[in-house]
């Protein structure tokens, strides 16, 4: 038995050492999601645009909370309301949790898009939906660096032109920094699952 | 004999105590050894997830539209430069064309690739002299693209987007950082080359892992892809 306690006590320290280790694996292991995580620390992001509500003047105002960053525009057809219902319903999945996220919109459309009829339109879906405003050169330059394309296309009928464009949505950490990607089409719960994850 | 038989039943219980916790550890100590093999032997190889690369509107050697979209779902390849740079840029052109034969030779399954070079001089690089700068790097259209756009763009998706420096001197030549960078199928960043002349086989071999991250991380291999990710098992 004494011979045995060195033998014991190392058992017991690799015993300790592998419980945390696989602990740390299981706890940090990603579970099914539905969208890119991103690994690099990059410099946080930002750009100079007004929130309609005026509550911010830059993107880095929402630092402190998880981002949301959609760019769409109120005249789009499908793309952008079926995607503000999936993060409408995120929110609600996310219930408490909610309030340490704000989903925000840079319209593609400045043109047609006044700050009123962005502001009215977001609150149709959440009122705590930001929308962000800029000239056509700021949201260019926003766009592009989210990984957005978009283009305005001419079109038969009153709207006179659709904006093809991107359909992601980014993911700030509260420090500002782009953490993870939702491509376009996951649902509002899957998305609530990936978020729930990300904000444990 | 009732000391020894108490010994035999201390012992015997100690034995079956012991053999609980010899299989406890033994397991433990295997998955211990299987994340450690994991780690260090590093059998399935992953690039970063570096960052969203930017999304853009371009012009083609044909005059044709060219946009992120259109690469959306392809491994992409970008390298930038000026077809005015002359001997300076020469490396990097026969550097593009060797990685272009490179990965002609590699099996993407399925995966589609392509080269794309981005000037950044939209003001002397129109379509025709793309195309013509194209044809003398020997560039396959099916596989190379030559591209440029609206100066405000380029910069915002060149500089702002894949961080790369460039300015236009007084005399119509460009100060730039030479750097090519492979873009996933989700427009994600997966590695960024900061010299003019990246080694053709690295590219080629960076260029496979992708596409084998493509093709296998499908159900339970995509826990060890995603494991690969979370151990940093990426190429030295």
């Amino acid at each position: 038995m004494k011979r045995a306690l060195p033998f014991l006590v190392g058992a017991l320290v690799v015993l300790i050492v592998a419980g945390v280790a696989l602990g740390a694996f299981l706890w940090t292991r990603p579970p099914e999601l539905h969208g890119t995580l991103l690994q690099t620390d990059e410099s946080p992001r930002d750009f100079p645009m007004t929130s309609v509500d005026g509550s911010s003047s830059t993107l880095a105002d929402l630092r402190g909370k998880w981002v949301l960053l959609y760019f769409g525009y109120t005249f789009c057809p499908d793309v952008c309301p079926t995607t503000l219902a999936d993060l409408q319903q995120m929110k609600r999945l996310l219930g408490d949790k909610a309030e340490d996220l704000r989903v925000a919109m840079v319209t593609l459309d400045p043109e047609r898009d006044t700050p009123e009829r962005l502001q009215q339109y977001l609150s149709a879906f959440d009122p705590s939906f930001v929308g962000f405003w800029g000239e056509a050169p700021q949201v260019q330059e926003a766009a592009t660096r989210f990984g957005v394309f978009f283009e305005k296309n001419e079109v038969e009928g009153a709207s006179g032109y659709l904006v093809d464009h991107t359909s992601i949505v980014s993911v700030l950490d509260p420090e500002g920094r782009l953490r993870y990607v939702f491509p376009y089409g996951v649902k509002g719960a899957d998305m609530a699952s990936d978020m729930q994850w990300l904000m444990d | 004999m009732m000391g020894v038989s108490d010994g035999a039943q201390d012992d015997a219980g100690d034995g079956l105590i012991f053999r609980w916790w010899h299989i406890l550890i033994a397991a433990i100590g295997v998955l211990l050894l299987g994340l450690v093999l994991f780690v260090t032997v590093q059998p399935i190889q992953v690039l970063p997830r570096m960052t969203l690369a930017p999304g853009f509107l371009l012009t083609d050697q044909d005059g044709e539209k060219f946009t992120s979209e259109d690469v959306r779902g392809v491994l992409t390849l970008y390298n930038f430069t000026y077809t005015h740079c002359g001997a300076d840029c020469a490396e990097t052109g026969s550097v593009m064309r060797a990685i272009q034969e490179r990965v002609r030779e590699i099996d993407t399954g399925g995966v589609p690739l392509r080269l794309v070079t981005v000037s950044f001089d939209p003001e002397r690089d129109d379509p025709e002299t793309l195309r013509t700068w194209a044809e003398a790097q020997g560039a396959d259209p099916a596989l190379w693209r030559v591209a440029t756009g609206d100066p405000a763009q380029l910069k915002a998706m060149i500089g702002g987007g894949f961080n790369i420096y460039y300015s236009q001197n007084e005399d119509g030549s460009f100060t730039f950082d030479p750097a090519f960078a492979l873009v996933d199928g989700n427009s994600i960043m997966r590695m960024k080359y900061k010299t003019a002349t990246p080694d053709p086989e690295i590219v080629a071999r960076d260029i496979g892992l992708v596409v084998s991250e493509v093709r296998n991380s499908s159900g339970a291999t995509k826990i060890a892809y995603e494991a690969a990710h979370l151990f940093v098992c990426y190429p030295p």
